[in-house]
């Protein structure tokens, strides 16, 4: 154990980790995409009409927030290769990535499927009914008129959620992904964890800027898209 | 790769995993015992906007909800024992830091991390009860400390509850880190079993319906609590 503080560490470190900026962001890409489409099927089932989808979507997004990200990532990457090893596949030479895109998808559908659902029922229902009756479809109503609304009020919430999304991914390193905490890892193992701490606090300074970076991007978003909304002016 | 389940290491292995709710509880609680009266105080000196506490807190927050939490763990798990050891040295200390019980690391990084995400739950619950309710106790003739135990409080408690459940699902949530500390809670306590004959998937079907168990019963008791609460809440706007 080294003793003292060594900061020309932190500053070195940042370097080695920026390359790996873009596994971390790939994983969090694909487990957006699938996760808003998974949470986009799971929002209908909660808004439908049928009792047993209902139960079945509310029951998923409690189980998925009732999990810690952790077990959940295990589960998946010891329990899939094995359930599906019983129809004779074998998907224990799989890229890990891959497991760890299904587990955040699996955590992103349950979490998008309550920002959508909160988001479509905050759009009163006299809109839809308007537009309909100035002559629109009922899918040119949702599209048009519904859609963008509930697209606003989702927004911060997305945005909150893929930051969610992306701190958690760095726990992907536990199954051996290489995203930029599974470098800081590998370069703490190669140090002989002398300096560890360094590297730690570089890696915390890179999570720190992108999340700020994220923050501003989805406020500046909101601003743009919120641009004709009408609200109650509260004093 | 084993087809099916070994049922007998399943049911034994969930005891042993239960057997670890108790320090995922005792974390939680120290760490909320901790948490909820400093995020208050500060969510108050955010609002009433106190120079240097403010901005510090500011920072503070925006560091915590930026970073995950294991790398917040790591770091309070290397920096700790740096920042100690010229301490004990100079008082002449006889405990060895390497041998300090990790729960006490855990208290400390859930407690920080908890404060942050409270500050913003009771700053965004405070600012919902009007400034009227405050003033309107004061003029009563009830001091501070009086206007704000029994008027502000229970208001905001109100409204900040169903975020304060959430933030303790995912305290809940977040101690199965402890790993990282070999802490030996719920999740350790079942993989070190599983060590023995590989049994990972058992004991994470085990770990996962453990902690299903565990937050779904903290999410019931919140409900019945919010129950009670909402004679509090005012009627219309």
């Amino acid at each position: 154990m080294q003793k003292y503080f060594d900061v020309s560490y932190l500053w070195g470190t940042i370097p080695q980790l920026i390359p790996f900026l873009k596994v971390t962001f790939m994983v969090a890409g694909l487990s957006v995409l699938f996760g808003t489409i998974l949470g986009f099927i799971l929002a209908l089932m909660k808004l439908g009409t049928s009792k047993i989808a209902k139960k079945t979507a509310n029951s998923y997004t409690t189980i998925i927030r009732c999990t810690p990200s952790i077990v959940l990532l295990f589960l998946v990457y010891y329990g899939l290769p094995a359930i599906v090893g019983n129809f004779g596949t074998d998907l224990n030479t799989l890229h890990t990535a891959v497991f760890v895109v299904i587990t955040f998808s699996l955590q992103f559908g349950a979490l998008m499927s309550e920002v959508m659902r909160t988001a479509y029922e905050a759009i009163d229902r006299g809109q839809f009914e308007a537009a309909v009756s100035v002559g629109l479809s009922p899918a040119q109503a949702f599209r048009r008129i519904v859609l963008p609304q509930a697209f606003v009020v989702a927004l911060p919430n997305f945005g909150n959620s893929f930051l969610e999304l992306m701190k958690e991914g760095s726990l992907a390193y536990t199954i051996g992904l290489v995203d930029i905490m599974g470098k800081a890892s590998l370069i703490i193992s190669n140090n002989y964890n002398s300096h560890s701490l360094e590297i730690y606090l570089g890696l915390s300074l890179i999570y720190w800027i992108l999340s700020i970076l994220i923050e501003q991007f989805f406020s500046r978003l909101e601003k743009i898209f919120s641009k004709g909304k009408q609200v109650i002016k509260t004093t | 790769m084993s087809v099916g389940l070994d049922y007998q290491f399943l049911v034994k292995t969930f005891f042993i995993a239960l057997s670890g709710v108790p320090t995922a509880l005792i974390i939680t609680i120290v760490s909320l015992l901790i948490a909820l009266p400093l995020g208050f105080l500060l969510a108050l000196s955010r609002i009433n906007q106190i120079p240097v506490i403010s901005q510090l807190a500011r920072v503070y927050v925006s560091f915590v909800r930026g970073t995950p939490v294991i790398v917040q763990i790591f770091i309070i798990f290397t920096s700790v024992p740096l920042l100690l050891k010229p301490v004990f040295e100079e008082y002449h200390v006889q405990t060895n830091i390497y041998d300090i019980n990790p729960i006490w690391y855990a208290f400390i990084v859930f407690s920080l991390n908890t404060t942050a995400i409270l500050i913003e739950v009771f700053r965004s619950a405070i600012s919902t009860v009007s400034k009227g309710q405050l003033e309107a106790a004061y003029s009563v003739g009830l001091n501070n400390v009086q206007a704000f135990r029994r008027i502000i409080i229970p208001q905001t408690l109100v409204v900040a509850l169903p975020n304060i459940c959430t933030a303790t699902v995912n305290l809940i949530k977040a101690t199965s880190l402890g790993y990282a500390l070999s802490l030996r809670e719920i999740t350790l306590r079942a993989q070190v079993a599983a060590n023995v004959g590989y049994n990972y998937i058992e004991a994470y079907i085990d770990i996962f319906i453990v902690y299903l168990l565990l937050c779904s019963l903290v999410e019931y008791l919140f409900k019945l609590y919010e129950k009670r609460l909402r004679k509090y809440k005012a009627v219309g706007a």
